[in-house]
C-alpha cells in the first residue's frame, strides 16, 4: 500500500476532499478530481459568478480542468465510461438556462453514481467491484459538502454506508492467498442508504428554485432553511505559493534591525499574512495579501477559474469576492509586484489611488469584503509595505547605470533605451522609464495597450510600472498578455514604428532582462534553512507583538493575531521534515490559542502566563528542532 | 498524452495480457519488459511509463517497455511465464512471488532515507483514547487486508499487547472493522469521526487537510515494515539485471532525481537486501499467507 500512498501523496501531497473549510494561510493539495465531479464543481461555482460566464461553463464539461491528471474533458471521458445520457445538460448549457443547467449536472452526477453501483453489484471480481466504488465514492465528492452542511447525521450514515460498501467487496488476497468473498447482503444494505439518499435529493424531477448553486441536498434547499455551504474553490483552482519562492527584501533587515524591535511593522508583516482582514470567502479559504503577492513579488501560479484569465492574474472587483464590489467586468490583472512600493506609486495598474493607504483600505474593504480597519491595522500594513525593498541587482548602479557586470549586448541596448524615436512622440524608453528613479515616472500613459471599453473612452492610460525585478515577474502588461520581455520590446518595435532590426531588438531586451535581473531572486532553501523553518520564524516573529499588545490590553488585535498565527503555526507544521517534532508545534499553536482564549475570557493574568510559556518553548523548539 | 485508456479498456488488455508501450530504439535482440502496478489513475501511469520507459532504454542500451498488470498477481504470473522480466512489488506479494516463482528483489524504495517505513494506529486527539486497550470494543478502520502498513502490521501490535488472540481474532476485540479502501479514507473516517481509530502507514495523515492534521495523533506504531521493491524473474539475464540496477541506481543522482516522479515517486532507490523481507515472511506465516 505504500505505493499507492507515496503516489497520491507525492503527486498530490496532503489531500483534502474540498478546498475548503479550516481558517489558514497553508492551503491543502487536493486529491485529483474525476473529470465528470470536476466538472460539476466548476459549474456550481461558474454558476454563482454575474454575468455568468457560459463559456467558461461549457468548456468545463468540453475541456480537461486546468492541472487535471486526465486528458480529456468530462464529455469525452463520459463517452468511454458512461453510458448515462449527457443531451440534456448540453441542451440546458445551450439554452443558458440556469437553474435547468443545475438540475441536469446535478442529475448526471447522481446517475453516475448509481452507475458504478450497479456496476460494483454486478461484478464478481473483487478487483473491478473496488475499482466502482471508489469511482462512486470519488463522484459522491461532488456532493459531499452540502450534505455535510444540511445533515450531519444523514453524512454521517452514508460515510458509515460507503464504508460498509467497500468493506464488503471481498478481497482478492496476495497472488490468491488471503481471499476474501464478497458480502453481498452488506453491500446492497449499504447501497440501499446511499441509493435512496440520492432518489430522494439528487435525482429529483423538480429541483428547489436555487438562488445559489451549491451541492446542498434538495430536501434541505426546499425547506428553506438558512444553511451555509462552507465557501470552496473549484477544481483547477491554485492558491499556493509560486516555486520557488520569491526572495523577500525588506529594508531593516538589510540594515541588521531585527522585525521583533519593530512592532509595528511586525504586525503590519502578520496582516499582510493574514485572511482574517479579509470577508468572506476569502477569509474562509485563507486568502491573504501574500497569496498574490508571495514574499511582497508575484504569484505567478496564482489561478481561480471565473476570476483569471491566466495564471497570475486576477479580477478582484468581479462576482466571486465580494459581491457588492462587483463591477460587472470580465477584466482580470495581472498581478503586480510590491517590491519598492514606497517609490511606485501612485497605486493600481492605473494609477488611481495616490495614498498607499487608500489603496490597501479599498482592497480590504471593498475588493475582499473586509470589515473596516483599525488605524493601527492601517498603520502596521502600510509600514511593513513601505519597508519592501527592490531586489540587489549588480548589473546596475544606484542611479539605474549598467555596471560592468552587465553583458555587452545590455549595454547595446541601454544606448537604444535612451534613444528617442519618432514613434515615441520623440521620447525614449528612458522617458518614463526613467533610470535614476527606479525605471518609473509616477506618471499614466496610454501607450494604447488597452482596448477602448466604449466607443471614445479615454480610459486607457496605465500607470508606468518599474522595470525592476522584472526578468521574474512575467508575463507583462496591465493584463499579462505578452510572455516575454523580447515580446514586449516587439509590441513596442511593431505599435510604435521604431524600426529596429532584430540585432537590436535583441540588444533592448537583453537591457531589459539585465535591468529585470537580480542576484538571488529566490528563497534558496536547503536542509537547513527549510520552508517551515521561515514560517516558523515569521509566525514566531508575528507573536512578538504580543509583547507590545498585552501591556496595551488591546484585545481585538490580540484577538486578530492569535487567530491567524495559532492556526498558521498548526497548518504549516503539515510541512515540517521533521516530522517527529511536529507534535511540539501543535503544542506550541494551542498556547498561542490559549493567550487568545484567555484575552476572550478578559483574563490577563492567564493571558501573560500563557505567552511567556510560548516564548519559552518557542525558543526550544528552535533549538531543538533546528 | 496520446494515449487515452479508460478503465474498462485498460481491466480488458490487462486480464488479455498487457497494455504495452514499446520505446521506439533501433530493433535488438533484447529487450527488458517491466510490468507496473495500477495506481488510481492509470492513464497517469501510461504517461509516467512512457517517460521512465524511454530514459532507462538510453541508459541501458536496449529497447524498454512497460506495461500495466491489473494486479500485482497479474505481475507476477507474467514474470513467471516471461512476458514481463522486471516488476514493481510490495514487500507482501514479493515474498509470495519468491516463494512461488523465485523472484529475485533488485531494488528497495527509500522514503525518508530509509528503505523501510511503519504502520500506525490513528486517533483523533480529543477522543480521549490513549493506548491500544482503550479500543476495545471500539471501531476501527484499516486501509485494506492484504495491506502491509495500512492492516497486517497496525494489527499485529494489537496481537503483541495481548489484545487480540492473533489474525482472525480481532473481530473478538473491536466493535466494528472497517476496510476503508485505502490509507486516505481510512485517515479520512477517522478524522471525521465515523471510526474512533485508522491503521495506516506512518505517513498517512498527511494525506489530511492541515488542520485535520493538527487534531489527530498516533497512539502506537509498528516494527519496521520493508519497502515496496523491484523484482526480477529468476533467470534474467545477469549482465542485463545488472545494468537495469545501474541505471535505476543513477535516478538517485541529482540530474536525475525528478524522474523518481514517474516511478511511484520515492525519494531514491537501494539496491535489495533479501534478509529484510524475513519479517515480511514471518508475518505472511502468521497470517497464512505463507507455508
Amino acid at each position: 500500500m505504500i505505493r499507492d500512498f507515496m503516489g497520491v501523496l507525492l503527486a498530490t501531497f496532503a489531500a483534502a476532499f474540498v478546498l475548503s473549510g479550516p481558517v489558514s494561510a497553508t492551503p491543502a493539495k487536493e486529491a485529483p478530481w474525476l473529470p465528470e465531479a470536476a466538472a460539476y464543481r466548476l459549474t456550481l461555482f461558474l454558476g454563482n459568478l454575474a454575468p455568468l460566464p457560459w463559456g467558461d461553463v461549457e468548456a468545463a464539461w468540453s475541456e480537461p480542468y486546468r492541472g487535471s491528471e486526465f486528458s480529456t474533458g468530462a464529455l469525452a471521458w463520459l463517452e468511454g465510461e458512461s453510458g448515462v445520457d449527457t443531451d440534456p445538460l448540453l441542451d440546458a448549457i445551450a439554452g443558458e438556462d440556469r437553474q435547468m443547467v443545475f438540475a441536469e449536472a446535478t442529475r448526471l452526477i447522481a446517475r453516475r453514481i448509481e452507475e458504478e453501483l450497479d456496476r460494483a453489484v454486478a461484478a464478481e471480481t473483487p478487483a473491478i467491484v473496488q475499482q466502482a466504488v471508489r469511482t462512486a465514492r470519488g463522484l459522491y465528492r461532488a456532493f459531499e459538502d452540502g450534505i455535510a452542511a444540511a445533515d450531519p447525521d444523514a453524512a454521517r450514515r452514508l460515510g458509515l454506508a460507503w464504508l460498509e460498501l467497500n468493506s464488503s467487496t471481498g478481497s482478492a488476497g496476495v497472488l490468491g492467498a488471503g481471499a476474501t468473498p464478497a458480502d453481498r447482503d452488506t453491500q446492497e444494505a449499504a447501497r440501499a442508504v446511499i441509493s435512496g439518499y440520492l432518489a430522494k435529493n439528487y435525482l429529483v424531477d423538480d429541483f428547489a428554485p436555487r438562488q445559489t448553486l451549491s451541492s446542498l441536498p434538495d430536501s434541505a434547499a426546499a425547506s428553506g432553511r438558512a444553511i451555509e455551504v462552507p465557501p470552496s474553490l473549484p477544481p483547477g483552482s491554485d492558491i499556493f505559493d509560486q516555486d520557488p519562492l520569491p526572495l523577500l527584501v525588506l529594508n531593516f533587515e538589510e540594515q541588521g534591525i531585527d522585525e521583533t524591535d519593530l512592532p509595528l511593522v511586525a504586525y503590519g508583516d502578520m496582516l499582510f499574512d493574514s485572511a482574517q482582514i479579509f470577508g468572506s470567502p476569502a477569509r474562509d479559504l485563507g486568502l491573504a495579501c501574500s497569496t498574490c503577492h508571495n514574499r511582497s513579488d508575484v504569484n505567478q501560479r496564482l489561478f481561480i477559474p471565473g476570476a483569471s484569465h491566466q495564471p497570475g492574474a486576477i479580477d478582484v472587483d468581479g462576482a466571486f469576492f465580494n459581491p457588492i464590489f462587483n463591477d460587472r467586468r470580465d477584466d482580470p490583472l495581472d498581478i503586480p509586484s510590491l517590491r519598492g512600493l514606497r517609490f511606485t506609486g501612485p497605486y493600481g495598474r492605473d494609477g488611481r489611488f495616490a495614498s498607499l493607504r487608500n489603496f490597501t483600505r479599498n482592497v480590504i474593504v471593498n475588493e475582499f469584503g473586509g470589515d473596516e480597519p483599525t488605524p493601527f491595522m492601517m498603520d502596521a500594513l502600510v509600514a511593513y509595505m513601505l519597508e519592501f525593498d527592490f531586489l540587489p541587482n549588480s548589473m546596475l548602479t544606484p542611479d539605474g547605470q549598467l555596471t560592468e557586470a552587465a553583458p555587452e549586448a545590455a549595454k547595446r541596448g541601454e544606448a537604444i533605451f535612451n534613444t528617442p524615436f519618432a514613434g515615441l512622440g520623440d521620447r525614449s524608453c528612458a522617458s518614463c522609464h526613467i533610470p535614476d528613479a527606479n525605471f518609473l515616472d509616477r506618471r499614466a500613459h496610454d501607450i494604447g495597450s488597452v482596448a477602448p471599453a466604449y466607443e471614445g473612452a479615454r480610459a486607457g492610460a496605465m500607470d508606468t510600472p518599474t522595470l525592476l525585478g522584472t526578468a521574474y515577474t512575467a508575463p507583462y502588461f496591465h493584463d499579462g498578455s505578452l510572455p516575454t520581455l523580447a515580446a514586449v520590446v516587439d509590441w513596442f518595435d511593431e505599435t510604435k514604428s521604431l524600426g529596429l532590426t532584430g540585432a537590436e531588438r535583441a540588444d533592448l531586451t537583453a537591457y531589459l532582462q539585465a535591468v529585470g535581473a537580480a542576484d538571488e531572486p529566490y528563497e534558496a532553501f536547503d536542509t537547513e534553512n527549510t520552508a517551515f523553518r521561515l514560517a516558523f520564524s515569521e509566525l514566531t516573529t508575528f507573536a512578538s507583538t504580543l509583547d507590545t499588545l498585552l501591556p496595551r490590553r488591546d484585545a481585538k488585535h490580540i484577538l486578530l493575531l492569535t487567530d491567524t498565527v495559532a492556526a498558521d503555526l498548526a497548518a504549516d507544521a503539515s510541512t515540517m521534515s521533521n516530522l517527529a517534532a511536529r507534535p511540539e508545534v501543535y503544542m506550541l499553536a494551542e498556547r498561542l490559542a490559549e493567550v487568545g482564549d484567555a484575552v476572550r475570557a478578559d483574563d490577563w493574568v492567564a493571558a501573560e502566563t500563557s505567552w511567556t510559556a510560548f516564548k519559552s518553548e518557542a525558543d526550544a523548539i528552535e533549538e531543538r528542532a533546528f | 498524452m496520446a494515449i487515452h485508456l479508460n478503465r474498462r479498456t485498460m481491466l480488458a488488455l490487462a486480464g488479455a495480457g498487457v497494455v504495452s508501450l514499446a520505446t521506439p530504439l533501433a530493433a535488438q535482440d533484447t529487450a527488458l519488459r517491466l510490468a507496473f502496478i495500477p495506481q488510481e489513475n492509470p492513464e497517469k501511469l501510461l504517461g509516467d511509463i512512457e517517460a521512465i520507459t524511454g530514459w532507462l532504454a538510453c541508459e541501458i542500451g536496449v529497447p524498454v517497455e512497460g506495461f500495466v498488470t491489473i494486479d500485482h498477481a497479474a505481475a507476477v504470473e507474467a514474470l513467471r511465464n516471461g512476458d514481463a522480466d522486471i516488476s514493481f512489488m510490495g514487500a507482501l506479494p514479493f515474498v509470495l512471488a519468491e516463494a512461488e516463482i523465485g523472484a529475485v528483489p533488485l531494488l528497495s524504495e527509500v522514503y525518508r532515507d530509509a528503505p523501510s517505513y511503519t504502520g500506525r494506529i490513528f486517533v483523533r486527539r480529543d477522543s480521549g483514547i490513549d493506548a491500544l486497550a482503550d479500543l476495545r470494543g471500539r471501531d476501527i478502520a484499516f486501509a485494506d487486508p492484504i495491506s502491509e502498513s495500512g492492516y497486517l502490521y497496525p494489527l499485529a501490535e494489537f496481537v503483541e499487547a495481548g489484545l487480540v488472540e492473533g489474525p482472525g481474532q480481532a473481530e473478538a476485540f473491536f466493535g466494528r472493522i472497517f476496510f476503508a479502501g485505502g490509507y486516505q479514507q481510512a485517515m479520512q473516517a477517522m478524522a471525521e469521526g465515523l471510526v474512533d481509530a485508522a491503521g495506516a502507514s506512518q505517513y498517512a495523515d498527511l494525506l489530511l487537510t492541515p488542520q485535520q492534521q493538527a487534531e489527530v495523533t498516533w497512539i502506537a506504531e509498528s516494527a519496521p515494515i520493508p519497502s515496496h521493491l523491484v523484482i526480477a524473474r529468476p533467470g534474467l539475464d545477469a549482465a542485463l539485471r545488472d545494468r537495469f540496477v545501474d541505471a535505476m541506481l543513477r535516478l538517485n543522482e541529482p540530474e536525475h532525481r525528478n524522474k523518481l516522479r514517474y516511478l511511484y515517486g520515492p525519494d531514491g532507490y537501494v539496491r535489495a537486501d533479501g534478509a529484510a523481507y524475513d519479517g515480511v515472511r514471518d508475518m505472511a506465516r502468521q497470517y497464512g499467507l505463507l507455508r
